[in-house]
């Protein structure tokens, strides 16, 4: 059974069709990449999958639990974290605090202050923000924040994370790094989705990618199976240019 | 017509004409919350300072209400805009509690410079045609209530005028959709803000001189008519002239019956059980802008 | 807007000063004369509420402004129950934070679904309506008020104000170091956020709501015995709700020890001033009100924390916020 599993998924905002019967299967430990034009859905997806938005059509299950009708605290519980594409820090708080506040509220959680503390530290020395540790969060780096926002997310201890637009202006150095990093959470068993515009991230990240285009699936299969896709082509560019190597 | 039909009839009438006077209090309420964006606890307090104005130029120099009106709608409106070019702009742009609280403050000097100044007596206007009614059928209308209806309607039609067909209007609209986008049009955003608040200072002038006409004078009256012009923006959506005047006249319908079958002692009681109500069921109010303000 | 890292007076320096104030405070009444038994209660009263008050419209960033409608729950519990049916004021003023709490918990569940504008004004009309359905009923006397049993002792109410205000301060230091407090520091912070974090917002700011209305009722029932009479305007009263939230603004909203700062400054300030004139003392609060959310909206706490001094400090946050 696929860890994360979405059939017909609709979504309507009044007459226009965000998100347009959308299947979707995710499985355990797998990395998958969602793609498409700008406005194709894909954060709208995301929304609905973490309950941000009420699905006006569609079946959704995490693990067997049925995820429509779930508040966005009970899907989280479940296992399943989200970053935003827009970092959303707790601003006045710490970066510790900020890390810790997962630590204390996920599904089987730590035990006190302390130990959430304490864990924030370890997470936050595993991406790299262990020296800015007691910064507010609001004095961070948008690069760093993006980092915090990972941070956040891992300690939720999730089963599966789904990453909006992580890579959005980083340098090529950044993203090799951030790959890297992408690749060590998924080699401990976190399955991912990625959503992204940097092409060459989710290439080379995923098993498997997903092209959306004005809220419908167009196309599913390894990274080489749709960038040959001449419908995803045509998304992308238009009808007269075609893809370069 | 049966007796019961006579009471549900007279009732609707003294609801609508009670809730024209409603309007005229909420309808600067509403400007000013949906365009600046700012919550005027302070606005009962003009509506007061309104009531007075009109309450000393009758007592000290014998000028009819009706007459002085246009008066003190222009004096509240020379308040209204030094006070918000000079200390509520100052905190426009922070978060609504700041302002909130600010307004607060302003309220609590107003209410209290006008006890100390006045005293808590109570106070009235009478004039020669203060009991005056005319008989409509079995229903009984009194002339002042009728006149404050038709002010009502001519305010809200003159401030709807311009709001839509002049160019201060469009600037204020502007300003309201987009502040950084006006103000690199050009518009001046502090005059503009400024000149907003005073017409909604103006209007609570009005406000107050049509409700000294009826209702008892005192410095502490302000904060039920802020709360009124609370719940009819809510009824009726904020920033929207017609609005305001929708939700004015419902709500005193709503006061006028619910009276009328619980007493006249639990008018506050209606006015926030059905705030309540609407914030829960429709946060937009009836013509209001969707926000979200859900928690 | 306040920080969770609520500092207050550093470590073992702080705990001794706060060791040395308290048992300043056990010790006045034998030393001081009634006058100021009667200027401190107010004080200890305020600087409760204040505390209080910062719990949900501080930590949580909830401004409840009807909260003197707990007050006024508080008191007409201890007074009903002391005056009707005879309970001694050791039972009747727990019964009225009980209920304080559990009013807070029904209109909480509701109001606290609301942001913004809409639930501080919602929670002002709430406190109207009691006030109008005080007027209105016979058991409290309608609006002629209520009497209490009288007291000869003044320390009385001295001390149970102080046992508030410690409770309300330990409260303060307490919750945001807490597993509860990190939940309502997030909320208050991003509440979108917080949902994706696990938290799950409603019970936490109910939570929050209900401790502090409890202390606003534990409040309104001393003050009732206190003052021996009440009436619907006088408890159901906008005042202490605006002072407690002045208070806590100018002594900064995000720390423990802040709004009982704010307390014991504007407090003695205010008593001056009565004893210069007792109608100005009210336009004063106001333009003090005025001043303080132009010039220092983080309190003065923030203030004098800052970097670069007091005036560069003031200046940021004025131009921060102006047009």
């Amino acid at each position: 059974m696929p860890l994360l599993e979405g059939r017909g998924l609709t979504k309507l905002f009044g007459r226009l069709v965000a998100v347009d019967h959308v299947d979707l299967a995710i499985e355990h430990g797998e990395i998958v990449g969602l793609i498409g034009p700008n406005g194709a859905g894909k954060t709208t997806l995301v929304n609905l999958i973490t309950g941000m938005e009420a699905a006006t059509d569609g079946r959704l299950t995490f693990d067997g639990h049925p995820l429509i009708g779930l508040a966005p605290p009970a899907i989280v519980r479940l296992g399943l974290a989200r970053t935003f594409q827009i970092a959303q820090p707790l601003r006045n708080m710490t970066v510790r605090q900020n890390v810790a506040v997962p630590a204390l509220f996920r599904a089987g959680h730590v035990a006190g202050v302390g130990a959430a503390l304490r864990e924030a530290d370890e997470v936050l020395a595993s991406v790299g923000l262990g020296p800015k540790r007691d910064f507010p969060a609001r004095a961070l780096t948008t690069p760093d924040l993006r980092r915090l926002e990972l941070a956040k997310a891992l300690a939720l201890r999730p089963r599966l994370m789904l990453l909006d637009e992580v890579m959005a202006g980083l340098t090529p150095t950044e993203v090799d790094a951030e790959m890297a990093m992408l690749r060590q959470v998924n080699a401990r068993g976190i399955a991912i989705m990625v959503i992204e515009h940097v092409l060459r991230a989710v290439m080379g990240l995923s098993h498997r990618v997903v092209v959306l285009h004005h809220g419908r699936k167009i196309a599913e299969g390894t990274p080489a199976h749709v960038t040959a896709d001449p419908e995803v082509i045509r998304a992308y560019l238009g009808t007269t240019a075609r893809a370069s190597p | 017509m049966s007796a019961a039909a006579q009471i549900a009839l007279q009732n609707a009438i003294n609801g609508l004409l009670i809730g024209g006077t409603y309007a005229t209090v909420a309808v600067g309420f509403s400007l000013v919350w949906g365009i600046l964006n700012v919550i005027n606890i302070a606005h009962g307090a003009l509506v007061m300072l309104g009531a007075y104005v009109t309450y000393w130029l009758f007592t000290l120099y014998h000028i009819d209400p009706l007459l002085s009106l246009p008066l003190t709608g222009a004096l509240l409106f020379a308040l209204g805009y030094p006070l918000q070019r000079i200390v509520i702009n100052q905190v426009v742009r922070a978060s609504f509690f700041i302002t909130f609280l600010l307004t607060f403050g302003l309220e609590l000097l107003i209410t209290n410079l006008a006890l100390a100044a006045w005293t808590a007596d109570i106070r009235s206007v009478t004039t020669s045609y203060s009991g005056w009614s005319v008989a409509l059928g079995p229903i009984a209308l009194p002339v002042v209530r009728i006149v404050s209806l038709l002010i009502a309607l001519l305010t809200a039609a003159a401030l709807q005028l311009v709001m839509t067909r002049t160019r201060l209007g469009g600037a204020i609209r502007a300003t309201a959709s987009d502040q950084e986008a006006a103000r690199l049009m050009g518009i001046p955003i502090a005059h503009v803000y400024a000149l907003t608040f005073a017409i909604a200072a103006a209007t609570a002038g009005i406000a107050g001189s049509l409700i000294s006409l009826s209702f008892p004078i005192f410095p502490a009256m302000g904060a039920g008519y802020t709360l009124i012009a609370f719940v009819t923006c809510v009824l009726g959506g904020l920033g929207s002239v017609p609005g305001a005047l929708l939700g004015g006249l419902l709500l005193g319908l709503l006061q006028t019956y619910a009276a009328s079958w619980l007493g006249p002692n639990f008018d506050n009681i209606i006015a926030f059980s059905v705030l309540i109500l609407v914030l829960l069921v429709r946060p937009a109010g009836l013509l209001g802008r969707a926000q979200r303000f859900r928690g | 807007m306040p920080r969770v890292t609520a500092r207050g007076l550093g470590g073992p320096a702080g705990a001794i000063l706060a060791a040395a104030a308290l048992a300043a405070a056990l010790l006045l009444p034998s030393v001081a004369g009634t006058y100021y038994i009667r200027v401190v209660t107010g004080i200890f009263m305020f600087g409760m509420l204040a505390s209080g008050w910062n719990i949900v419209g501080g930590y949580t960033g909830y401004p409840d402004f009807g909260a003197a409608a707990f007050i006024g729950i508080g008191a007409y519990t201890t007074g009903i129950l002391m005056s009707r049916v005879h309970l001694p004021f050791a039972a009747a003023l727990p019964a009225g934070g009980i209920l304080s709490i559990a009013a807070a918990v029904a209109m909480g569940s509701v109001l606290l679904r609301l942001r913004g504008h809409y639930f501080a004004v919602a929670t002002l009309g709430f406190m109207i309506v009691l006030q109008q359905l005080a007027s209105n009923l016979d058991v409290t006397g309608g609006g002629s008020g209520m009497n209490l049993p009288p007291v000869r002792s003044f320390t009385t109410f001295y001390y149970w104000m102080l046992a508030g205000l410690v409770v309300a301060v330990a409260v303060g230091f307490v919750l945001p170091r807490s597993r509860v407090g990190y939940a309502i520091a997030a909320i208050r912070e991003n509440q979108d956020a917080a949902q994706v974090l696990g938290i799950s917002p409603l019970p936490y700011k109910v939570l929050a709501y209900a401790t502090s209305a409890f202390f606003f009722g534990i409040g309104g029932g001393i003050y009732a015995y206190w003052f021996t009479f009440i009436d619907p305007p006088t408890v159901f009263n906008i005042d202490f709700t605006i002072q407690a939230v002045v208070m806590t603004i100018f002594g900064g909203p995000g720390t423990a020890f802040g709004p009982l700062a704010g307390a014991v400054i504007l407090k003695s300030l205010d008593v001056v001033l009565t004893n210069i004139s007792i109608f100005l003392h009210n336009v004063f609060f106001g333009a003090l009100v005025c001043l303080l959310v132009i010039f220092a909206p983080r309190g003065l706490a923030e203030i004098f924390q800052a970097r670069g001094g007091l005036i560069e400090a003031i200046r940021t946050e004025v131009r921060e916020n102006r047009i």
